[in-house]
């Protein structure tokens, strides 16, 4: 049946060209957005200082990667090789991308979009073509960037290396996120895309560990040859230009929800609200099921409840189970890169992975504080609730624990103490996780700080802060510890002690920060503004009995 | 009679593999409306859904047009025009705007005359140049069931158009649509509103998990009315 529309509300005429449609939507929106000239040309120069701010970050970062760690030996040495530590960053960054290009689309379009453009009887190449050019440009800008850090950095590149390194990482960025438009095209799903990406970014530190174990050593970073760069630059257009020809057919509902999680994920960007960020590449991909029934046949009150249903949560979700499993490689990794393994380091590779660890726990904490109501249907007292849902973070924790600081304590040659350690330094890292799932949002209504990526409001650092910060001053006796080299009783002590603070802060439901408690304790009696409280539990009182007004 | 321009035999629709209804089966053609009713949440919406072609069939046949439904060509997108739930808008955009782009988007000439009578029509002409921010969501829903009418169409496809909307624009909306079917354009809606279905609708198909059932109008009018669905 193709004799066309039978109702027709008005004479037919041309169709216009997808081109004019996007011109007419762009006139109009322009015609009263309101900016003016001068305007336009503060954004471009926000625009321009904010990149060279960020470029001049990233070189100060890899001039002092370079002077602070020892030059490459050719000489055999054993573990992992510096050089192989950098080409297991760079794939695991590539599976990191595409990973984030499946959950993300890549080539989406936006509700208002999906709504009035889709529908038209208009070629749909053209009126994508600027939203599937969008993801491989930032990714190559992104790839050329990262790597071109990490090699000048980590593996000390010269100049005419990195003249290849750095167009070479940018188009083999661009490729990888064509490439998942490419079967975002062929029909694949944003999960299957993203599970592809995740494969990687798991195998990355295993494949290091056991080549690091078997002794296999990558002695330098491939410098790629001008040919490869070329080949490079060529797979990139060519993949342009099959994508460009296979636009029109990605289905609308894929287009819908990727134009929908895009636009959820640079909202959650921009207000610095990773929680939001999170939770919007993590469900974004999900599929729609029904799960089985779970009979909840250890609850035996309020208190088991919240801890099965946390457990429920977490076992659902096997992408978390492997963060953990992952994450915990990432102390060991680089306790065996001799080039790298310092203190410094392995702090910072303990409390950043550990932090990725904890994160991937506390899913049930962060659902409750999305939804407040799910905390006030049990009768316990707020603090009660968060105490409670540190359980299944930490006993998710301790065996991370346990193999993170076992391979610390491998290192320093100290295995049992830092043992004892990690048992007691497990509960900072609970409570690490459910101070972060509760943070509130940031309070955009607050006075404006200037800055130089723009007016921010006060405040806003310490609401992101909120979670790492316990990690960092809970784990004081263990950063002690490895500066030192010997593990003490005292720092075990002073760490058990640590963690009952830890745990004792990320019980409490007040939401300010200490200056605005030291502020509010300094005001007369009766005039002190009242805590912020959780969203959805009363401060020490009982959740169900608060007073109803 | 002509061939239906929807023909669903055991259609099964449904989210991640499982199905939100039983199969529905029913043929709509040319001049002619069906309405689906049934309880909140029963599967009116994923059915149209799956019609308009934003969900793929779990099961069974679905022909639209003639051929398996696909919303990704063209002929469909000129032929069909679907008024769902979707509350999105250009933010830029005025009220008279998102239907001059629908109307011209379509090839429809003199398309800024169309469009003031469609905006008299809903009530929206004081509005015009409003963005659809400012709108009342009863406005709102006036100006998505003004987009769905300002272009050409075969079949018209409408997710409960009464919601949002008082006696006065719903009576209108039922000459409408009436008189969509003499013009010859097939027209397939959810409703829960009794009137609507005894005023537009040839027949009924009753949306539930158990079963589903091809009702006179009246009979499926007699069921809203009575509250069993």
């Amino acid at each position: 049946m193709s004799a066309g529309p039978v109702v027709h509300p008005g004479p037919p005429g041309a169709v216009p060209t997808a081109r004019d449609v996007r011109r007419y939507t762009t006139r109009a929106g322009n015609a009263r957005g309101g900016a003016s000239f001068g305007e336009l040309l503060g954004d471009v120069y926000y625009a321009v200082v904010l990149t060279a701010i960020a470029v001049g970050m990233a070189l100060g970062v890899a001039g002092a990667l370079r002077t602070g760690l020892p030059p490459v030996t050719a000489a055999p040495v054993a573990g992992l090789s510096l050089p192989a530590l950098v080409v297991a960053v760079v794939v695991a960054l590539g599976g990191a991308l595409v990973q984030l290009a499946g959950r993300l689309g890549p080539v989406g379009v936006g509700g208002a979009e999906a709504a009035w453009w889709l529908p038209l009887p208009v070629d749909r190449r053209g009126l994508l073509r600027p939203a599937a050019r969008r993801p491989p440009v930032l990714a190559a800008l992104v790839g050329g960037v990262v790597v071109g850090v990490l090699d000048a950095g980590l593996a000390s590149a010269s100049r005419d290396r990195l003249l290849r390194t750095v167009p070479a990482a940018a188009l083999a960025a661009a490729a990888l996120v064509l490439a998942a438009a490419l079967a975002q095209t062929a029909g694949a799903s944003r999960r299957l895309i993203a599970r592809t990406g995740e494969v990687v970014v798991a195998a990355v530190p295993v494949a290091a560990l056991v080549a690091a174990l078997a002794g296999a050593r990558v002695a330098a970073v491939p410098t790629p040859p001008w040919a490869a760069v070329g080949a490079l630059g060529a797979l990139v257009v060519v993949l342009a230009l099959v994508v460009d020809g296979r636009l029109d057919r990605v289905p609308g509902r894929a287009l819908r929800e990727s134009g929908s999680l895009t636009t959820q994920a640079v909202g959650a960007l921009v207000s610095l609200d990773s929680r939001e960020l999170g939770r919007v590449l993590t469900e974004g991909a999900a599929r729609p099921r029904r799960r089985r029934w779970v009979p909840f046949a250890t609850v035996r009150g309020p208190a088991s409840a919240l801890v099965t249903a946390d457990l429920v949560v977490l076992r659902r979700s096997p992408r978390h189970l492997v963060q953990l499993a992952v994450s915990a490689c990432v102390p060991f990794l680089v306790t065996l890169v001799p080039g790298l393994a310092g203190p410094a380091a392995v702090l910072l590779a303990l409390f950043g992975a550990g932090l990725v660890a904890t994160s991937a726990t506390a899913e049930g904490a962060r659902r409750a504080e999305m939804v407040p109501v799910l905390d006030r249907l049990l009768p316990l007292p707020a603090t009660t609730v968060r105490r409670l849902r540190m359980v299944v973070p930490a006993v998710a924790m301790l065996p991370w624990t346990l193999v993170a600081f076992a391979a610390v304590g491998r290192w320093t040659g100290e295995p049992v103490g830092w043992l004892a350690l990690a048992v007691a330094a497990t509960p900072v890292w609970a409570a690490a996780a459910v101070r972060g799932a509760y943070r509130p949002s940031p309070d955009w209504g607050a006075p404006l700080v200037s800055t130089p990526a723009g007016a921010v409001p006060t405040g806003v650092a310490a609401v992101v802060a909120r979670g790492p910060d316990v990690v960092v001053l809970g784990l004081l006796p263990v950063a002690v510890t490895l500066l030192v080299g010997e593990v003490h009783t005292l720092a075990l002590t002073a760490q058990a002690t640590a963690a009952v603070v830890a745990v004792a802060v990320a019980s409490s439901t007040d939401t300010r920060t200490l200056l605005e408690r030291l502020s509010d304790a300094a005001e007369p009696a009766g005039g002190g503004s009242g805590p912020a409280g959780s969203p959805g539990a009363a401060p020490g009182g009982p959740a169900l009995t608060g007073r109803v007004r | 009679m002509a061939a239906p321009v929807v023909s669903a035999q055991d259609l099964l629709v449904g989210y991640g593999g499982a199905p939100v209804c039983a199969p529905v089966t029913f043929a709509l053609h040319p001049g002619r409306a069906v309405a689906l009713v049934g309880a909140n949440g029963s599967g009116k919406s994923t059915v149209l859904r799956a019609v308009v072609g934003l969900l793929t069939p779990a099961g069974g046949t679905l022909r639209v047009l003639g051929a398996p439904v696909d919303e990704r060509s063209v002929e469909t997108r000129r032929q069909v025009s679907a008024v769902l739930d979707d509350d999105a808008w250009f933010p830029a955009l005025t009220v008279a705007e998102h239907l001059f782009l629908t109307a011209r988007g379509h090839g429809v000439r003199g398309a800024q005359d169309l469009v003031a009578e469609l905006l008299a029509e809903f009530g929206l002409t004081e509005h015009a140049a409003a963005l659809p921010v400012a709108l009342s969501s009863g406005q709102r829903r006036r100006l998505l069931l003004a987009a769905g009418l300002v272009r050409p169409r075969s079949l018209l496809v409408l997710d409960e158009p009464e919601q949002r909307l008082d006696v006065r624009m719903r009576t209108r909306l039922a000459e409408r649509l009436v008189a969509e079917k003499r013009a010859g354009g097939a027209v397939l809606l959810a409703t829960h509103d009794p009137v609507l279905l005894r005023a537009v609708a040839d027949r009924a198909v009753l949306v539930a998990d158990d079963e589903t059932r091809v009702l006179p109008p009246a009979a499926a009018a007699d069921l809203i009315a009575r509250a069993d669905v």
